[in-house]
């Protein structure tokens, strides 16, 4: 809906990113001590309030009661320990894994199915169906959430995974195709004439070539997918009630107060319930950036 | 939205059918094909389209039912009473307060983020050493849970947490502040940590924003004489225009439906101070089982939400429609 | 919004008898019949019953699942499936439940206008007749489950709200009789404050605790028939509602509240009201019969490093209510009403003298069947047990009683109060507005 007006020109393929950078790196380069003063500033933002809850986790209640900005001293491992050693977390990070992996794998398969006609084919009523998933963009979930939860126990789809990754995947569809389409359509169309010249279907476009090729957008909308239901606290609240099945945010909330008085505990749960999705993110930030710019742009 | 009028002729390519049209095709192939099209299209499209339908637009419209019903959960939905639920939120001061707090927030997220996010990226958009991990670095508070940095953020605005502690050492003790429980602070507490959770996303979108930039144009200005900042303010900024515009739309959305961090930091406290529109339905909902005042609270979220989303696309995303011929030949010219 | 956070550690915030005259003990009749009926009823079929509890940390979980194997091996063919869950989510679990009409078979009620809708909407199982005997024996704690003369749920524990205190600091700020009026608890706050010792911590930020204040001024100020009124018809009219936020906002006005108290929680972590009485950190906290067990979950080595006192809410001068009356609940077994007979044996058998017993010994409450009532070994809790049986009434917590919707909008106004940007009048209008979403 929003970048319309550049798509056309753009060209993932041939516009590497890592090409940009260095011709445009060669304009104008270096920084001056406030840039990096300034960055410094940033950082320590940015990364305070997670190094404070890394650090807490290495340090007794005793010691964050005597002094809360302190360092370990001496650092203790027993709150790692503990949550390493605990079933409940990694039954929580497993349910956790599962929901988003299914929720990823959904929105994958459905949106770039959905973003493909919407972005090569022109058919009359294309533009309503686009604003149909447009529109989906403007309803949060928490508009729908008590006839959602009904409906699923109906379905009998209560502490199940799919109880959980089907609404998530549909909430995170209409994000998907507007980022989706713009990209497809950006593919040049060259690709898809030399194809159907040479007696490919429509469909084995779409297999052979189209789906291929979009590897970096699905990569950014199925890397959203997985972040947003990594993170999802109010649909599994509801959703999945039984302890053993519910994912790592319940355990995080339910951790800190239950165990409140055990602050550094509650730190040391956080850090490493922080972990997968840093470690996973860290993993996929080149492919995530460039996946981001067709977004903003397309 | 309206690129329907503008896409056909502008775009020789996209649209491969008219490659074909041009070659006359027996009449009955046509049919076919047009049937074979149809059939493709709906193979492509049913599942996202079943999906949406199942889960969003099928407990959306019950929503709209249940808010005309007086229903407290239990029992089945009897006892109509029309527009009483919506007169109700409108006039009760909670759900009142709540609207003014997610334009507080829907405004100063970008009035806030916006210069901040840019003036980060124009910093990072250069060779310097460790660039690659600032701009890890500051994604990181987005990609984490809003309940797991919730919680943290929680525990170091306590009365006796740690920001309070670091101000005492630094010697800043008349800035100690009850972060969190003082009702005229919590609300700027609660932006303060949307800052903090949000701006990577502005930074590492306008970063993007920033790649598509042509190179040329650096060039060109650089021999021109340019500096570096009026290069920024001249080229760079005007150009991100659609990325701006774009994620300001972005964090409207999300400012209007925000609930996870309130629900962690304050619950909507102190005495309702940093309640919002979601927080308030939740609670009237689950803490109240007042269902239908609960769906109707959430009907009136939608519907603020797509006035403004309306709004918006009108007064500032029709210019990048408008603007889009122009640039368009502007490009071709550059090719 | 946390407001739902019950007492998490021994039972729980919210609940008990409506208005239940706690003085006759009720000595007839004290033989539980345990799980004997169990035992005829359910020979032979196999049936399964789901319980949930929120006793989820010991000595209450285990105890709770040997109560369940013995009525098993007492029982054969009944299985019990025992869901132990921390009280929030229990009670988010079964609002999410009684909806979709899957509850357990046996579970907590707690009483007043909640229960009298979940009883409407046919979810609970009718005990008048069922478990007439086990009434009989604790019926002075049943009138917060009646219906329309219908007995809805078996209460097992029932506690009162009062002021703990710490009497090393009490001495400390040279106070040597504890309140027993308003002026003298304006003192008392005055001297702890001269000594430099914050004198109240208060847990506003989930409503209820700082509504309990708002629940006693009304019990002083309100004549009985006003709470009467206020309780069956939702009827708001007597000025006392009114002048019960007059009396709080004079108490405010002395400041006695810990610093935050608007964000404060009720028992989680250090910072919560109970944490800060259990650190020493104030003087006193307006809390229930978990008090004790609070605090002792929230310190390291799960003692109270103090004395621990307690002290009943203060009289108010000119009060047209009882000044000896308490506040108090506590919670119920109610049974589904589709559950097996045998559901109803078990919830019995919770209630039998043995069990009961058990129950006071693992200081898991104040237990309503008198056969346990000098089992109760904690002294604390034994004390509270003698203030209950001897108060001329124990009100059920008014949110409970009005039921959540009411008690909801009653909290919320009372807490705009503390923040200082409410009205006692506020607190009426926002009843009656609710009272008339009902």
């Amino acid at each position: 809906m929003t970048g319309v007006p550049v798509a056309p020109v753009r060209d993932p393929v041939a516009d590497a990113p890592e090409q940009r950078r260095r011709r445009r790196s060669s304009a104008y380069s270096g920084g001056n001590p406030l840039v990096y003063a300034v960055a410094l500033v940033v950082v320590a933002i940015t990364v305070g309030p997670v190094l404070y809850a890394i650090l807490g986790g290495f340090r007794t209640n005793a010691q964050l009661a005597a002094n809360p900005v302190g360092m370990p001293d001496p650092w203790v491992v027993t709150n790692y320990i503990d949550v390493l050693t605990s079933a409940q977390f990694w039954q929580l990070t497993w349910n956790s894994t599962v929901i988003a992996v299914l929720t990823t794998a959904i929105v994958c398969v459905a949106g770039v199915m959905a973003a493909y006609p919407l972005a090569r084919y022109t058919f009359p009523g294309r533009e309503v169906l686009f604003l149909v998933f447009t529109l989906g963009l403007l309803f949060p979930l928490t508009v729908a959430i008590i006839p959602l939860f009904l409906m699923i126990r109906d379905m009998g789809l209560t502490n199940s995974v799919w109880g959980v990754a089907l609404p998530q995947a549909a909430f995170a569809l209409p994000m998907t195709v507007v980022i989706l389409r713009p990209f497809l359509r950006a593919l040049p169309t060259e690709l898809e004439e030399a194809a159907l010249i040479d007696g490919a279907s429509r469909i084995g476009f779409f297999w052979r070539i189209l789906l291929p090729l979009s590897g970096p957008g699905l990569v950014t909308v199925g890397v959203l997918a997985f972040v947003a239901s990594w993170n999802a606290y109010l649909l599994p609240l509801l959703i999945l009630t039984a302890p053993a099945d519910q994912t790592l945010p319940l355990g995080v909330a339910n951790f800190s107060t239950e165990y409140a008085q055990d602050t550094a505990g509650v730190l040391a749960f956080t850090s490493l319930a922080m972990i997968p999705a840093l470690v996973f993110f860290l993993a996929m930030e080149k492919r995530i950036v460039s996946g981001l710019q067709g977004a903003v742009k397309g | 939205m309206t690129q329907h009028v503008h896409a056909p002729p502008a775009r020789s390519g996209s649209a491969p059918e008219g490659a074909g049209a041009g070659v006359p095709p027996a009449a009955r192939k046509r049919r076919a094909g047009a049937w074979r099209k149809r059939a493709e299209i709906a193979f492509f499209v049913a599942p996202a389209l079943a999906l949406v339908a199942t889960f969003i637009a099928f407990p959306v419209a019950q929503a709209v039912r249940y808010s005309f019903y007086r229903w407290n959960g239990l029992g089945p939905l009897e006892n109509w009473v029309g527009l009483e639920n919506y007169v109700r939120a409108l006039g009760h001061e909670v759900f009142t307060d709540a609207v003014v707090n997610n334009l507080t927030i829907v405004v100063l997220s970008v009035v806030v983020q916006l210069p901040l996010g840019l003036g980060i990226a124009l910093l990072l958009n250069r060779q310097m050493r460790g660039q690659s991990l600032l701009r890890v670095v500051i994604f990181i508070p987005y990609v984490l849970a809003e309940v797991v940095a919730g919680v943290v953020w929680f525990l170091l605005l306590q009365p006796r947490g740690m920001l309070n502690a670091l101000l005492e050492a630094a010697g800043l003790g008349e800035w100690v502040q009850l972060w969190l429980a003082d009702p005229d602070i919590a609300l700027w507490t609660v932006l303060g940590v949307l800052t903090w959770k949000y701006l990577g996303l502005a930074v590492i979108l306008m970063l993007a924003g920033l790649q598509g930039v042509p190179p040329e144009l650096y060039e060109a200005a650089q021999i021109d004489g340019a500096t570096w900042w009026q290069v920024q303010r001249k080229i760079t900024i005007p150009l991100l225009g659609p990325t701006i515009r774009t994620w300001a739309f972005l964090s409207m959305i999300g400012s209007l439906q925000l609930f996870d961090m309130v629900w962690i930091l304050t619950g909507g406290g102190p005495a309702n101070a940093t309640v919002t529109m979601a927080v308030y339905l939740i609670d009237q909902g689950t803490n109240r089982s007042l269902y239908g005042y609960a769906s109707a609270v959430a009907v009136l979220l939608f519907v603020i939400s797509l006035t403004l989303a309306a709004l918006y696309q009108v007064f500032i995303l029709r210019r990048d429609v408008a603007e889009a011929p122009a640039r368009r030949r502007r490009r071709r010219a550059v090719r | 919004m946390s407001r739902r956070r019950g007492a998490v550690a021994i039972t729980t915030a919210g609940v008990a008898a409506l208005v239940l005259a706690a003085c006759n003990g009720g000595e007839a009749d004290a033989d539980g019949d345990g799980g004997a009926t169990g035992q005829d009823a359910a020979a032979g079929e196999e049936v399964t019953i789901t319980w949930w509890h929120n006793s989820n940390n010991d000595p209450g979980r285990s105890y709770y699942e040997q109560v369940a194997e013995d009525f098993m091996a007492d029982n054969p063919g009944v299985t019990i499936d025992i869901t132990a869950i921390a009280h929030d989510d229990m009670l988010t679990r079964l609002d999410a439940a009684f909806q979709t009409g899957d509850h357990p078979d046996i579970f907590m009620e707690r009483g007043g206008g909640e229960t009298a809708a979940h009883a409407d909407a046919g979810l609970l199982r009718d005990l008048t007749d069922d478990a007439a005997d086990t009434i009989s024996v604790i019926e002075a704690y049943t009138g917060g489950y009646t219906v329309e003369e219908r007995v809805y749920a078996l209460p097992f524990s029932s506690g009162v709200v009062g002021f703990w205190y710490n009497q090393d600091l009490f001495d400390q700020a040279g106070i040597t009789e504890v309140p027993t009026t308003m002026t003298e608890f304006d003192d008392t706050v005055a001297a702890l404050k001269s000594a430099g010792i914050e004198p109240v911590s208060v847990g506003a930020g989930e409503g209820w605790p700082a509504a309990h204040y708002y629940y006693y001024y009304a019990l002083r100020a309100c004549p009985e028939d006003a709470v009467v009124a206020a309780v069956e018809q939702h009827d708001f009219s007597d000025n006392c509602w009114v002048a019960a936020g007059e009396h709080l906002e004079e108490l405010i006005a002395t400041e006695p509240f810990n610093a935050g108290f608007l964000a404060t929680p009720a028992q989680t972590g250090p910072t919560s009201a109970s944490g800060l009485l259990a650190s020493e950190q104030v003087a006193m906290e307006l809390a229930g019969h978990w008090e004790p067990g609070v605090m002792q979950g929230l310190s390291e080595d799960n003692t109270i490093p103090f004395n621990l006192g307690w002290f009943g809410f203060p009289a108010i001068d000119g009060g047209a209510g009882d000044q000896d009356a308490v506040l108090g609940g506590g919670d119920a077994w109610a049974v589904n009403a589709d559950a097996p007979d045998a559901a109803v044996d078990f919830a019995e058998y919770l209630l039998s003298d043995e069990v009961q017993t058990g129950f006071a010994e693992n200081d898991m409450g104040l237990p309503t069947n008198p056969a346990a009532s000098g089992s109760v070994t904690d002294e604390a809790l034994a004390e509270l047990l003698d203030t209950r049986d001897e108060a001329p009434l124990v009100q059920l917590y008014f949110d409970t009683a009005f039921g959540e919707n009411i008690g909801g909008a009653m909290n919320e106004a009372v807490v705009a109060i503390f923040a200082g940007s409410g009205t006692p009048q506020g607190v009426v209008d926002a009843m009656v507005d609710a009272a008339a979403q009902e």
